[in-house]
């Protein structure tokens, strides 16, 4: 009979242990990456950097990033003092003329402008990066539709590219037709189709950037339709090659990020960190305490109740200002809903009636909590100079009972049920739960109002699919221009989740586009704004707030509406 | 032995095939894209190039282009959210730190667990089995986000004694394995007082007494063994579980491991990453248990692999 394990069989089990604890030794030596040289300034950044291809870039932690390694023909500049709190200056380009008619910029590069790896910065740099915007449309191509012959050559390309899979024969478009073109190395002439008063602004954001195509080239992968891919390897250091302030000199996924003084920049001297790491932290309280036990010098975000925790004890060090950005609900506004049943929505009363019976107050004063300002307008106020938001509807509960018994709901008879979708993140479901009570209270729906909170990719895909009936949103503005707001509206816009169509709407955005008087234009986009609010696709709600936490110690970190510090003037003492 | 491994290994190849199909078609019909994550909605140009460029298209096309490579080269690909990073690259970073985290959380499991579940059942009804029941008990019901947040704050924010979210050094790894252990050590030590109260009972135990042995030497050579087996049972599945990383304690210290991408890949709808990181946890499974099949037979002399069944 058994009697049970030898000695000896006792001692494998011990193995176990030793083994695991020999494997530990091993695999610690190849995680652990060694902090190397500490860096000048720490930072946390909105969450981990999801590309740095400037021709595909939308995430704000990523465009703050490229501010740090690239730099364009213009470039952004701190500007305290004033609401915008940035200002665009000539960067890559040291003089640009401007024709009479401000169609025609012609930029002279700096001569002692070079890349990372001691390369010039030369006109052809500018003209590759455009040239492989259009071939290869990414998120901000249509801003390159300003530029002569531009949106042609972008169809053009994308015509041959699938006749060229479907192997039929056609001429290749001809890029000359584009309004851009080297004069010499050192000179880049722009055409525009019409004058565009904020184009210096565009210059200073990213798609428009610089590539350095020698560096890229070794990456490229041509397409038998004659696409070429870049294997994302040319974004990795020590393959990428930049022409900003910093070069990127380390980049461990998930971990950190060190960009380090690009020793060939033309303005070195007035780069304030020769090290800056930037640390990945996904979550917030994580984030908060790393800030606290000083692993970080700035907390480039801080979220929600955190936030309001730290301000009601008073803390010096939590700043919060206004930012670029409206939080909002919109309107399904087509005649049916997705299922098929009539939208109550399509009527512009009932839109109107729901945008004046939502009581704001206490979605500031109470859920949000860190002093935003409850808005009626659709553009955030006072951040671009000379632009006056004309008046929304204010809450008005009788009104709003009037309209949405004139559209035939007296005292909410009759109003289908309907579904506010929301994703399930941050405080959208408290806002949510507070806006249908709300609405049952002052236009008397009773329980007709649910709500449908989803996780967020699942609610993007119902968003932008417009297969909902009202949804939450938000927009945050680009560059300073009404028309990063207001573009998003028109009707053929891919941005108009609302399928709000309004012809007028439309001419008078199109009419300033072409304006090349700066105040008659902004007067037009009044007028265009006006209409947007009175037709009310959308409730604006509030103008949404950025939160950082820095010391005293710490200088340079612009408290801007575009939450863009640039790392160039960041220290810390 | 020896066939009974080469049977095992040589199904790997059909399950993971399985795997990899049953993954795919759920990823590919969740709603969602992984282009389409930022508030801007992509023109329908943009969205195509993309889905081309990532042979994403069409469930064909994407099935045409990454199995293949997968079997041929180990690739699994680019990763489809995080541009300028292969979901190899991601795998080569994150599972070190990973196996890493989950093995000083394993060693700790078990030299902790059994410890704690031989000493409960040594000292059976009295305190040490009480204090065993209460460890084991708050172990399986605290929420690992509580746990690892109560450490973290007490120890890395109030006493200073270990750093906030960093993996650099040594002292990184600590916290988080101390979080993640105490699940398993929990489990491990419940069944180590149940396997050697019942080792205990047995009649040679009685004799070896009988006969003169040192109660030290009684437990340690004789009962300890038999009591383990049950422990090596579960050691497999926990292993695989804990050495591929927890989402939650990696997310609350910040460990860059592969936890985190597990969980972010479903939410960014990264199907490559995704497959990826399934294929990665199904082989460490699949190891893992074949380990432990085959550590019974080496630890326990009763049992034949090789063996066929009478019929």
């Amino acid at each position: 009979m058994a009697q049970g394990l030898c000695p000896t069989h006792m001692r494998r089990f011990l193995l176990i242990p030793a083994v695991l604890l020999v494997l530990l030794v091993l695999s610690l030596r190849l995680s652990t990456g060694g902090g190397g040289r500490a860096a000048q300034f720490t930072f946390i950044n909105r969450g981990e950097v999801n590309t740095l291809d400037t021709n595909r870039m939308s995430w704000l932690q990523d465009i703050r990033i490229a501010y740090a390694l690239w730099e364009g023909l213009y470039t952004l500049q701190s500007d305290h003092g004033t609401a915008a709190g940035l200002k665009t200056v000539p960067g890559a380009a040291e003089r640009i003329d401007l024709s009479d008619d401000k169609t025609t910029y012609t930029f002279h590069l700096r001569p002692q402008a070079r890349w990372s790896n001691g390369d010039p910065v030369v006109a052809g740099d500018f003209i590759f990066a455009w040239k492989r915007m259009l071939q290869e449309p990414a998120d901000y191509t249509y801003l390159l539709f300003y530029l002569h012959g531009a949106k042609q050559y972008s169809e053009a390309f994308e015509a041959w590219a699938s006749a060229r899979q479907q192997q039929l024969a056609m001429p290749a478009p001809d890029f000359k037709q584009v309004g851009v073109t080297a004069c010499d190395a050192l000179t880049l002439r722009v055409q525009l189709d019409y004058p565009v008063t904020f184009f210096p602004d565009l210059c200073a954001f990213p798609p428009f950037f610089p590539l350095h195509e020698p560096s890229m080239r070794p990456f490229a992968e041509a397409e038998d339709s004659g696409h070429t891919n870049y294997k994302s390897a040319f974004m990795r250091p020590p393959n990428l090659v930049s022409n900003g302030p910093f070069r990127l000199a380390e980049w461990q996924f998930h971990r950190k990020m060190r960009l380090v003084a690009n020793q060939y920049y033309w303005d070195r001297g007035q780069v304030k960190s020769q090290v800056i790491d930037q640390l990945s932290s996904e979550d917030p309280q994580t984030s908060f305490l790393a800030y606290e036990t000083g692993g970080a010098d700035w907390l480039a975000e801080v979220t929600g109740d955190t936030a309001f925790g730290l301000a009601q004890r008073g803390r010096k060090d939590l700043h919060v200002f206004g930012a670029f950005g409206t939080y909002f609900y919109t309107f399904n506004c087509n005649a049916m809903l997705p299922d098929g049943s009539p939208n109550p929505f399509a009527d512009v009363r009932v839109r109107q009636a729901f945008a004046m019976a939502l009581d704001k107050r206490f979605i500031v004063n109470q859920i949000t909590r860190m002093g935003e300002r409850t808005t009626t307008q659709y553009v955030p106020p006072g951040v671009l100079a000379g632009y006056q938001s004309p008046a929304g509807l204010a809450f008005d509960p009788k009104a709003a009972r009037r309209l949405l018994a004139e559209a035939g709901y007296p005292d909410g008879a009759g109003f289908p049920h309907f579904s506010l979708l929301f994703n399930n993140e941050g405080q959208h479901a408290k806002i949510a739960e507070y806006a249908i009570k709300q609405w049952a209270d002052n236009l008397q729906l009773g329980d007709r109002g649910t709500l449908a909170g989803v996780e967020i990719n699942t609610f993007r895909q119902y968003l932008h699919n417009k297969n909902y009936t009202m949804a939450r949103a938000n927009w945050f503005g680009d560059y300073y221009d009404v028309s990063t707001f207001t573009d998003k509206y028109r009707s053929y816009s891919d941005n108009n989740d609302s399928d709000w169509k309004n012809p007028e709407y439309d001419h008078l955005c199109e009419s300033a586009e072409r304006e090349g008087d700066a105040d008659k234009r902004l007067a037009m986009l009044s007028r265009a704004e006006a209409i947007l609010l009175k037709e009310c696709p959308i409730l604006p709600v509030y103008n949404h707030v950025n939160a950082y936490l820095f010391r005293a110690n710490v200088h340079g970190v612009s408290l801007n509406p575009r939450n863009m510090a640039l790392l160039k003037e960041v220290w810390r003492e | 032995m020896f066939r009974f491994i080469a049977y095992r290994l040589a199904q790997f190849p059909l399950i993971l095939a399985v795997i990899y199909l049953l993954t795919f078609i759920l990823a590919w019909v969740v709603p969602g894209s992984p282009f389409e994550r930022n508030d801007r909605k992509l023109s329908v140009q943009a969205l195509q190039r993309q889905q081309e460029e990532m042979h994403a298209e069409h469930w064909y096309t994407f099935l045409g282009h990454y199995p293949a490579r997968v079997v041929l080269h180990g690739d699994f690909g680019p990763s489809l959210s995080y541009d300028g990073w292969t979901v190899n690259d991601i795998l080569h970073d994150a599972l070190p730190v990973s196996i890493s985290l989950g093995l000083l959380a394993l060693i700790i499991a078990i030299c902790c667990g059994v410890g704690i579940g031989a000493m409960a059942a040594v000292d059976k009804g009295k305190a040490l089995d009480w204090l065993s029941l209460s460890i084991a008990l708050i172990g399986i019901s605290l929420p690992s986000f509580v746990v690892a947040s109560l450490l973290l704050t007490v120890f890395a924010f109030y006493l200073h004694v270990f750093p906030v979210g960093r993996w650099e050094h040594i002292s990184d790894v600590v916290l988080p394995a101390v979080a993640l252990s105490l699940m398993p050590m929990a489990y491990i030590a419940r069944l180590t007082r149940v396997a050697m109260i019942d080792v205990l009972s047995n009649d040679y135990v009685r004799t070896a007494r009988a006969k003169g042995l040192s109660r030290r030497s009684v437990l340690w050579k004789h009962c300890l063994g038999n009591a383990l087996l049950p422990v090596l049972s579960y050691l497999g599945p926990a292993a695989a579980a804990t050495l591929t990383g927890s989402f939650v304690v990696e997310k609350v210290f910040n460990v860059p491991g592969l936890g985190q991408h597990f969980v972010n890949s479903v939410l960014n709808r990264d199907q490559t990453m995704i497959l990826g990181t399934v294929m990665v946890y199904s082989v460490f499974l699949m190891s893992l248990n074949l380990l432990v099949d085959v550590g019974y037979a080496l630890v326990d002399p009763r049992i034949d692999l090789g063996a066929r069944q009478e019929t």
